[in-house]
């Protein structure tokens, strides 16, 4: 699971929530197009922007980049929007990094995706 | 060993300080948005921005020093993280890295200070004095900070041990966060830090933090990476030094740790 803030909340204001749909697009000499779906359903994408945590906080979200190899790993995250549990989640990207600008005082931002299954 | 200088008030370093973990994931996307993945855990990178402020001539000489006897990139050097718990598998002390003297019982599932169930119960049943210390490779002659979480039924005291040094610390009850700092005079490349307990004593310890500072951070959870870094390299071949006055420095630095180099 998603480690949540001490607050017990997961995300901050201001939090971002992406819906994703592949389309294929072939467009004829005619400008005529056929579209057809690549992916059978919408994906989920959360930004999740934390401003003002503490060192306990920032190093269990690092944990849970070290113990998910990054993108690697897949985890069920909770959609702090709806409460939708989506069961096959991985983080977008290999990399993590937070900055301390002072004591309780750290600064990161992760990327959520939801995977096909 | 050569290893990244404390500055004279003992901080490992100043805010801000920024931190990037890296990892590479190979990555197959079907068309139809399926993925198949590979990690590589021997790509790993850590990287550290470090700013200072206010250096004094003291101060500098040895970052100076530092980057001289590295050779700039070309050397590696023990770097200990400023924003990391020094200690590896913090929550789980029936791990190898933890050394528990024979006859002392360790069990884990027992309800901790913040809500979980991750401290530990720590049992000497015998007649003498009995320790769990895990042992890291940084020099023994830094200042540090040894934290945990201690509560007992039983006993009203347990000791920590950082190094050669042990200090008794009262404990009762209620959680209570124990400390232990200083500087010893050793020389070693290793130093040790745990606890020791008295003949008879049952403890219940969380959240054990050592750090190469002179008080103690908020606890940070590890798994089987602490924050010791043996093989760190200055990410440039440059240091850039500004003077503002009399003692009274300032630089930059970054410091990369690869896996696989």
């Amino acid at each position: 699971m998603f480690p949540k803030l001490k607050t017990g909340a997961v995300a901050q204001y201001p939090a971002k929530r992406t819906l994703r749909f592949s389309t294929d697009t072939i467009r004829f000499l005619d400008g005529s197009e056929q579209r057809f779906r690549d992916n059978p359903s919408v994906l989920h994408q959360w930004t999740i922007q934390l401003d003002l945590l503490d060192e306990t906080e920032l190093a269990a979200l690092d944990q849970f980049f070290v113990s998910n190899q990054g993108r690697f790993g897949s985890f069920s995250f909770t959609d702090p929007w709806d409460g939708t549990l989506y069961s096959n989640c991985s983080l977008a990207g290999d990399t993590f990094g937070f900055q301390l600008q002072g004591e309780m005082r750290g600064l990161t931002t992760l990327i959520i995706r939801e995977n096909r299954t | 060993m050569i290893y990244f200088p404390q500055l004279s008030s003992g901080a490992a370093g100043q805010f801000p300080v920024k931190r990037v973990h890296s990892a590479r994931t190979v990555v197959n996307e079907a068309c139809e948005g399926y993925q198949i993945k590979l990690a590589d855990p021997g790509a790993a990178i850590t990287e550290w921005h470090l700013s200072f402020d206010e250096l004094s001539d003291q101060e500098l000489a040895a970052l100076e020093a530092l980057f001289q006897a590295a050779e700039g990139r070309l050397t590696p050097f023990t770097f200990l993280d400023p924003a990391d718990n020094l200690l590896a598998w913090s929550e789980q002390q029936n791990q190898a890295v933890w050394q528990a003297d024979p006859l002392l019982a360790l069990t884990g599932g027992v309800p901790d200070p913040v809500g979980g169930t991750a401290a530990y119960q720590v049992v000497n049943s015998t007649a003498s004095m009995l320790m769990l210390q895990q042992s890291i490779n940084a020099p023994a002659s830094l200042d540090y900070c040894l934290s945990l979480y201690a509560r007992s039924d039983q006993s009203s005291r347990v000791w920590l041990v950082r190094g050669s040094a042990t200090d008794a610390r009262a404990i009762s009850p209620q959680w209570t966060r124990l400390t232990s700092t200083g500087q010893l005079q050793d020389n070693a490349d290793s130093i040790s830090f745990g606890i020791a307990l008295d003949p008879g004593s049952v403890v219940n310890i969380f959240g054990i933090q050592a750090e190469a500072q002179i008080t103690a951070s908020p606890y940070k959870q590890t798994a089987e990476m602490g924050g010791v870094y043996p093989n760190a390299r200055f990410r440039d071949d440059t240091l850039t030094i500004t003077t503002i006055g009399p003692s009274r420095h300032s630089c930059e630095l970054d410091i990369v740790n690869v896996e696989y180099l």
